[in-house]
């Protein structure tokens, strides 16, 4: 029997997050494509990092488990940290940022809905800054020059530390294509140069490009099943479009092309599945678009003049300290109210 | 108004009083320790000197037998330093330079290097720096032996493209992730050579002469 | 005085108003220098030294300085001392100066030395202020101390790293090495480390007072019903 209201119940926080996990599937399998499984070790170890800090937070501050274990945010977190921190990381660099994230940055500051900080975010600033020279081991994608482990010898290397003999780190992992550009930049070579190098594909680096796509891809997925809005991931490309695009411009040997920007490190992730958090995000949608312009902006210079190759993660962050400054701006002023409502 | 101006006088008097004290008590405790300060500073300098100039180079003064080098592109200074000279019997052993590596990641990298007369490298140390935490710090002791690398190396036994990292076809080690910091330290290292070589004979003068020729 | 008067000037500094963790003075080398304990304790007991001096000598002084320049006397008296502990060390713990290096003189602009002169020495006599002093720099030398043994151990796996700057090369076997062949969690040694440890500090004092609060407030219900019982 059927009878009205035919209006589909407001899908759960577990749906929806479940849903953005589902989103990120084709951005990993170009991952595993061009960079072999690692990274499905990585996202396990974090899943299991994830789920299990949570328990243990909510048991220590007396919460029900089950509720807030099945939500699924916390393996999102776990999710997107993995997939921030190279593939061939020690498997305690995994634990170490994941429990961080959950720990200090969620349940310190009273759970879900209650963090100003993407906690997945929060656990890689604390990796990049405590194990700098284990953060650039990035592997080096198949088809360049180079060894590529096998999956065993993958698993020894995150378990154990250990690589096969007569392998070097050095020959697996290579700088990432924005680490390159500002080495090379620092070294005084002119754009187009280095843009000849072998790690470069067409739109940025090859291989990350590819999984930059993936993403992309399934953000587009998320627009359509309406998970997110479009305001956030326009506003955040279109501004970042258009800073480097400028600058590009104007001064082309110094500055990368704007596909370079979307194309490479976390930009696409963050676009879709970082900054779009509502967590740590403003409340309304003035304010999102500030939030968004702003990360925009700040990825580019940190990229840029910055001291860190990317500046996703960073960028996130400053915006999530800048939320109830940008809520204060644009909260709409109350009906029969006049001025600021004091 | 007459009150004002005596209260006015009364508490200048009182201030004048207690910078009086302040300064008998300040420069009492200043020549009392005056002596020991200086020793501590040179006890400082001459540790440093002797971590890469060890104690049999030389039997002469060395924190006194100094010359100031005025500032050089090679040395990468923009002030005028000190040189100190090792002597053994009267012979001259060694010379400690300071020289700057400008193109560090974060900035100038300040470095101490003893040269044998061979023109061999005694040792290198790093003074100041600003790099990565963690990533490109490995130059400096205790945190890696890499800069320990330098030790007996000279223009005589490498050519001058080998004083380079070996990712760049050198001879010198570094640590995949962070290549810009050894870069930077072994430029300055191999320049620092390049100005010992062309400044030898004035760098060993017996009498303090007047640095002027230096380039 | 009596003994309860000292307790009480101990228990004020040291636990209910602790310059560090419950006033929050003096944050900036706090937070600055407290990357060791060697370091932390260091200047802490340069502080307390200062301290205990400042507001000893400014108690017994306190109605020979006019009430309109108390402030610069304060400041001056602070200062000097700032600077003859400067002296001493450079002289005699050089290593440990070249360390602490700019937050020895920066002692002089802590606020809790003048707010001890400003708030307990200019009312009271020479030998309670004193106390006071001292335990106040007592008190920040111990939240320091802490602090810097989170850090040291946490960043660096090691404690007591650096004790030989204080007391001598015979001093450096004392460092332990508390996590054998340990990789350094770095965030522990750099600044985010002090906001983080200090936090960590402040929200473990709080969860102390609200337990001891709950338990009195426990212990006077019961023995409250058992007067009831009892009627």
């Amino acid at each position: 029997m059927w009878s009205s209201p035919f209006i589909s119940a407001p899908a759960s926080v577990s749906q929806i997050m479940l849903r953005v996990i589902f989103a990120m599937v084709p951005g990993i399998a170009m991952y595993v494509w061009f960079f072999g499984p690692a990274i499905l070790v990585s996202i396990t170890l974090a899943s299991i990092t994830a789920l299990a800090t949570e328990a243990l937070m909510l048991k220590l501050r007396n919460r029900p488990l089950k509720p807030f274990l099945t939500d699924n945010s916390a393996l999102l977190t776990g999710w997107l940290l993995a997939l921030s921190i190279p593939a061939l990381a020690p498997w305690w660099l995994v634990v170490v940022g994941t429990a961080f994230g959950i720990a200090v940055a969620k349940h310190l500051y009273g759970g879900l809905g209650n963090n100003p900080f993407n906690p997945a975010m929060v656990g890689y600033a604390v990796l990049i800054i405590s194990f700098p020279a284990h953060m650039t081991h990035w592997l080096t994608p198949h088809g360049l020059e180079g060894i590529v482990l096998s999956f065993p010898d993958q698993l020894n290397y995150i378990f154990h530390g250990i690589l096969p003999a007569s392998t070097t780190l050095d020959a697996l992992t290579t700088a990432t294509p924005l680490d390159t550009l500002k080495t090379q930049l620092h070294l005084g070579l002119p754009v187009n140069e280095i843009r000849d190098m072998p790690i470069y594909g067409h739109l940025a680096g090859k291989g990350t490009e590819m999984v930059a796509i993936g993403f992309g891809l399934g953000g587009l997925y998320m627009l359509y099943a309406r998970i997110i809005s479009w305001h956030t991931p326009v506003i955040y490309l279109g501004t970042l479009f258009a800073i480097a695009g400028l600058f590009h411009l104007v001064d082309p040997a110094s500055y990368v092309a704007p596909t370079f920007h979307w194309f490479s490190g976390a930009a696409m992730l963050g676009a879709f599945f970082i900054f779009t958090d509502p967590v740590g995000g403003p409340t309304t949608i003035k304010g999102r678009v500030i939030y968004s312009a702003g990360a925009a902006l700040l990825t580019w210079l940190i990229r840029s003049y910055g001291g860190f190759p990317d500046g996703v993660a960073f960028a996130a962050l400053l915006m999530n300290i800048c939320v109830p400054l940008i809520d204060t701006w644009t909260q709409p002023k109350v009906f029969g109210r006049k001025g600021d409502g004091k | 108004m007459k009150r004002i101006a005596r209260s006015t006088l009364q508490t200048a008097a009182n201030l004048i009083f207690f910078a009086l004290i302040a300064t008998a008590v300040l420069s009492s405790t200043y020549y009392l320790t005056r002596d020991t300060i200086a020793q501590s500073v040179e006890r400082a300098k001459l540790k440093l000197v002797m971590q890469i100039a060890p104690a049999e180079l030389f039997d002469n003064d060395i924190m006194r037998d100094k010359l100031d080098i005025p500032a050089s592109e090679l040395l990468g200074t923009t002030d005028t330093t000190t040189a100190y000279r090792a002597r053994l019997k009267g012979e001259p052993s060694a010379v400690v330079l300071e020289a700057i590596a400008p193109d560090g990641y974060g900035g100038n990298i300040s470095l101490i290097l003893a040269v044998r007369a061979s023109g061999e490298l005694a040792g290198v140390r790093v003074v100041s720096h600003k790099e990565t935490p963690g990533l490109g710090d490995y130059i400096e002791l205790p945190k890696g032996p890499w800069i320990k690398g330098f030790d007996g190396k000279s223009r005589a036994a490498y050519k001058d493209a080998d004083w380079k990292v070996k990712k760049d076809g050198g001879q010198f080690d570094y640590m995949a992730g962070a290549t810009i910091t050894p870069r930077a330290v072994v430029k300055a290292v191999h320049k620092a050579l390049i100005y010992f070589d062309e400044n030898r004979d004035r760098l060993f003068a017996e009498t303090a002469e007047e640095p002027e020729g230096l380039k | 005085m009596t003994f309860q008067e000292i307790k009480d000037i101990f228990y004020n500094a040291v636990w209910k108003q602790n310059p560090g963790i419950v006033q929050l003075l003096g944050l900036c080398p706090l937070l600055a220098v407290s990357s060791t304990v060697v370091n932390g304790v260091s200047l802490g007991l340069a502080t307390t030294l200062v301290m205990t001096v400042s507001s000893g000598t400014i108690a017994p002084i306190r109605n020979y300085i006019p009430n309109e320049i108390r402030i610069p006397v304060f400041i001056l008296i602070i200062a000097v001392l700032v600077t003859v502990v400067q002296y001493l060390m450079n002289a005699y713990m050089y290593g440990l100066f070249i360390v602490l290096g700019i937050f020895i003189p920066l002692i002089v602009t802590n606020c809790i030395v003048l707010a001890r002169v400003e708030a307990f020495a200019s009312r009271n006599a020479a030998l309670p202020s004193a106390l006071d002093g001292m335990a106040m720099g007592l008190g920040l030398t111990a939240v320091l101390g802490v602090l810097g043994a989170m850090r040291e151990v946490i960043g660096k796996g090691t404690l007591f790293s650096g004790i030989d700057l204080a007391l001598g090369d015979g001093a450096k076997s004392w460092v332990l090495h508390v996590i054998p062949d340990y990789h350094g969690f770095l965030i522990a040694i750099l600044p985010p480390g002090a906001f983080i440890g200090l936090g960590l500090l402040i929200a473990a004092h709080n969860w102390f007072n609200l337990r001891a609060a709950a338990r009195r407030k426990a212990a006077t219900t019961e023995s409250a019903a058992s007067a009831s019982v009892a009627a």
